[in-house]
């Protein structure tokens, strides 16, 4: 297979330590352009022209397989520098043309970088377990217990009207819980972070679990207040367990979230 | 370094999709994936539009102060 493509991983601003990853993937090298190191490798286009990229989505081995290389690559660069991370599947036909990227935006990376500097991403994911939720929210909510009195004295008619009744009621009950977990532990969690940031939520069959994504968000914490931030989950989780509510904190990522040219910069939080 | 701190972290289909195939820097390279072409992979898990639509539900209503995401 010829190599003929360049693949891009992520930039530095020092010089990568790539013999680890050497064992992990071919044709790893760098390529030094204006202060910034990219961190290439060389790929076929056999896998990765156009049309066979566009192939290769529709096969998810593959792309679990690439897309874990393409992972392993940037955090190990991380270990020792600051990285910008690009998205999957960045390619140039010459090493020319990337210079030429590199050179168009070389003011925008390095202001990243160096803000970047010191700081780590986290990512909070929260899941539900709605029946869980809602058994627990049930037993102790006043106006269902008074509902379920009416329905045991009231005609048929009256009680299949009140049993929706109280079906809705439940349902608005779950939703406010789901919506004040959520914004509490955003808004603390947010007081520990440079930036943050919500995501839109993922179905079950891409989380694999039982319980139902209820918030996605990443933060941009710095690296002094990663234990603090840490410490918040676990307070959270603590206070949210008995109600079915599950807290998935994973970290440090590279700012895959917090690197995004043209002002597309999260806000401060 | 008894300071690190790291939680479980493996690169599974979730932060895959999450992280390594929707965010980071997008250029203008030769060759780039596309939003189309990840929604693919969405196809291919068999992911039903009624769960997407169900994701964009809960998506509209974002927590007072939240920063939405920006594409």
């Amino acid at each position: 297979m010829i190599q003929n493509l360049i693949y891009l991983y992520c930039l530095t601003n020092k010089v990568p330590k790539l013999k680890e990853i050497e064992a992990l993937v071919d044709n790893i090298y760098f390529i030094f352009h204006q202060g910034l190191y990219a961190v290439t490798g060389r790929v076929s286009s056999n896998e990765f022209s156009e049309e066979n990229l566009r192939k290769n989505l529709g096969n998810l081995e593959w792309i679990t397989a690439k897309a874990s290389i393409h992972e392993k690559v940037i955090e190990t660069v991380m270990q020792n520098s600051c990285v910008i991370p690009f998205k999957f599947g960045a390619i140039f036909n010459t090493e020319e043309n990337l210079k030429t990227m590199l050179k168009k935006h070389i003011k925008e990376f390095k202001d990243t970088l160096k803000h970047l500097e010191g700081k780590e991403e986290w990512g909070v994911k929260i899941y539900c377990d709605m029946g869980k939720l809602k058994e627990n929210l049930i037993q102790d909510a006043e106006e269902l217990l008074n509902l379920d009195r009416e329905i045991n004295s009231a005609s048929p008619g009256k009680a299949f009207i009140l049993k929706k009744k109280k079906e809705e009621s439940a349902n608005t009950i779950v939703n406010k819980k789901l919506n004040e977990c959520g914004q509490e532990s955003f808004e603390r969690l947010k007081q520990y972070s440079i930036q943050s940031r919500i995501n839109k939520l993922l179905p079950i069959e891409v989380t694999e679990r039982k319980d139902e994504m209820i918030l996605n968000a990443a933060f941009l914490a710095d690296k002094n207040k990663v234990k603090e931030f840490v410490g918040v989950v676990d307070v959270l989780k603590a206070k949210y367990s008995d109600k079915g509510i599950d807290f998935d904190c994973t970290g440090p990522w590279p700012p895959y979230n917090f690197c995004s040219l043209s002002g597309e910069k999260a806000q401060n939080g | 370094m008894d300071n690190v701190i790291t939680k479980s972290k493996d690169v599974t289909l979730l932060e895959i999709l999450d992280r390594v195939l929707d965010k980071g820097v997008v250029i203008s390279g030769d060759i780039v994936i596309s939003l189309a072409d990840v929604d693919l992979i969405y196809v291919g898990l068999k992911v039903l539009i009624s769960s997407v639509e169900t994701m964009e539900r809960l998506r509209g209503a974002p927590f007072a102060g939240g920063q939405e995401e920006p594409n």
